[in-house]
């Protein structure tokens, strides 16, 4: 009965190695298989950004280009680079009401967002000046106010979103990238935007579908509030550091 | 109502009093109304504890609700291509598909890149009044330099005229170089002032209060020089792009008819 026991045993074990071996000299190809699989979807992705960057050069729209693979963000128009900021980090966040999440199944990256303004906008306060007309005695004209400079003029929010149509927006939040910042103005920030968070997931007019948190540098946040312009659009480049380093 | 005091029998002692009898239903209920508390939705009464527990309760149950409302966020990772479209199966036919794929993005990179202005180029930040003297991916030079106010000026009498004093946002281009420009006045200019304009036309000549270079880009736009250089940095011209003598010597040097000028 021993022997019977032992001579079993020797067979199952001769079995399980005759099938590893089989399985170790298959593996290589498929292997290869799957990495020439992922070559073909990186190359056919990598294709359809560029085609999309080259639709955007063509037309006369300011656009912006987020690199995640050089962590920059570029303000560019008719394939002119304006304007590049460093993003010191990505988030990508997803609305969700009482821990139950709302993903949209579209696709963000690679799209082409269009439409893109500022929330808060930039309070612009025009001057009208009425002129008086020729001829009439005009009174000694006061000395003109030298105007505010840019920084006077527009404040830059504690937090600000560029928003897209379609529901793409870019969350981008100045004072949180700068470590020097008091504990409180920190504080204060997180609670606020928690609140405003908790609204937008709730109410459907505000509601974005995806919301891409950038970090950056304080003065790159507030010159980019500032200075962007008006129906911006945007694409988000999927990685790829070969194609995306050489299109620029 | 409690039970008037017993009177004292003939012997002395006190009988009970005739009081409701003891264990009876209308004995029952406390006469202490603030013990009983208000009834709970109609439903039930709740005493002053169980109402406690129920609000702590909701109120808990209300911050877990808020605390998992919002946004949750990720950290950005870069998701793995996808196939798309008809793909063969078999490795036989992907490897030339993947060459074709390999020489397209070859071919649309280079004409991505020939969208890029080549050589030199100048960027104008309009809100922050800044020039870029830009050559490629270097700048060369950063300058300050003053954009249009923003300024409505509404004329009172004749066609009763209004303008905008904006730069103009866009790709444009040097149409021409100008040494020792002379301003030729416009309506407006008169206008601002108050004054008859002129039916000689020399007298809307202005001789040096545009520096000494001028490079037009168009729809009476220009960059040029400034008698006011104290002001640059600020929204303070009527649309064109006013920048400092150093600096416009600079743009002046690098830059020719063709040069792409892009303001945002």
């Amino acid at each position: 009965m021993t022997r019977r026991r032992a001579r079993c045993g020797w067979g199952l074990a001769m079995v399980a190695v005759g099938v590893l071996a089989a399985a170790c000299t298959r593996a290589p190809a498929t292997q290869k298989s799957t990495d020439l699989r992922t070559e073909v979807a990186r190359l056919q992705r990598t294709s359809a950004l560029l085609q999309r960057q080259i639709e955007l050069a063509s037309e006369k729209e300011f656009y912006l280009v987020i690199d995640p693979a050089a962590s920059a963000v570029s303000l560019m128009l008719r394939g002119a680079e304006l304007q590049r900021y460093p993003v010191l980090g990505l988030q990508i966040g997803h609305s969700r009401v009482s821990w139950v999440g709302r993903h949209d199944p579209r696709p963000w990256q690679g799209t082409i967002w269009s439409n893109g303004e500022l929330n808060p906008p930039r309070q612009i306060d025009r001057l009208v000046i009425q002129a008086a007309p020729p001829g009439k005695d005009v009174a000694e004209p006061e000395p003109a106010e030298i105007p505010p400079t840019a920084e006077e003029l527009y404040p830059v929010p504690m937090r600000y979103h560029i928003r897209f149509a379609g529901g793409l927006s870019l969350e981008i939040r100045p004072r949180e990238a700068d470590a020097n910042a008091g504990r409180w103005a920190r504080l204060w920030a997180s609670w606020s935007a928690k609140w405003r968070d908790v609204a937008a997931a709730i109410l459907t007019r505000d509601r974005d579908v995806v919301r891409l948190r950038m970090a950056m540098n304080p003065k790159d946040a507030e010159s980019l509030y500032r200075s962007l312009p008006p129906a911006v659009r945007l694409i988000v480049l999927a990685g790829g550091a070969d194609a995306n380093a050489d299109s620029k | 109502m409690e039970p008037l005091p017993s009177l004292p029998s003939s012997n002395g002692t006190p009988e009970p009093a005739a009081g409701p009898e003891p264990d009876s239903p209308s004995t029952s209920a406390p006469t202490n109304p603030s013990a009983i508390g208000p009834r709970g939705f109609g439903l039930l009464p709740l005493d002053r504890r169980t109402r406690s527990l129920v609000t702590a309760l909701v109120t808990l149950l209300l911050a877990i609700a808020w605390a998992g409302t919002g946004y949750r966020y990720e950290p950005y990772v870069e998701a793995l291509p996808k196939l798309s479209g008809d793909v063969p199966a078999n490795d036989r036919s992907l490897k030339p598909l993947a060459s074709r794929l390999t020489r397209r993005a070859r071919d649309l990179n280079a004409r991505l890149k020939a969208t890029a202005p080549r050589g030199m180029y100048i960027v104008i930040d309009q809100t922050q009044n800044r020039l870029y003297l830009k050559r490629n991916d270097e700048t060369l030079l950063q300058a300050v330099c003053s954009a249009g106010s923003g300024m409505v000026l509404k004329e009172s009498g004749g066609k009763k005229r209004e303008w905008v004093f904006d730069s103009p946002r866009g790709r444009f281009e040097v149409l021409s170089m100008l040494r020792n420009p002379v301003w030729r006045k416009p309506d407006w200019a008169f206008v601002e002032e108050s004054q008859p304009i002129p039916k000689n036309p020399t007298e809307r000549l202005d001789y040096g209060s545009l520096g000494e270079y001028a490079l037009y880009f168009g729809n009476g736009y220009m960059i040029h020089g400034t008698l006011y250089e104290r002001l640059l940095g600020r929204a303070v011209s009527h649309g064109c792009i006013r920048v400092g003598r150093d600096d416009l010597r600079e743009v002046w040097a690098h830059a020719n008819v063709g040069t792409p000028i892009f303001i945002y």
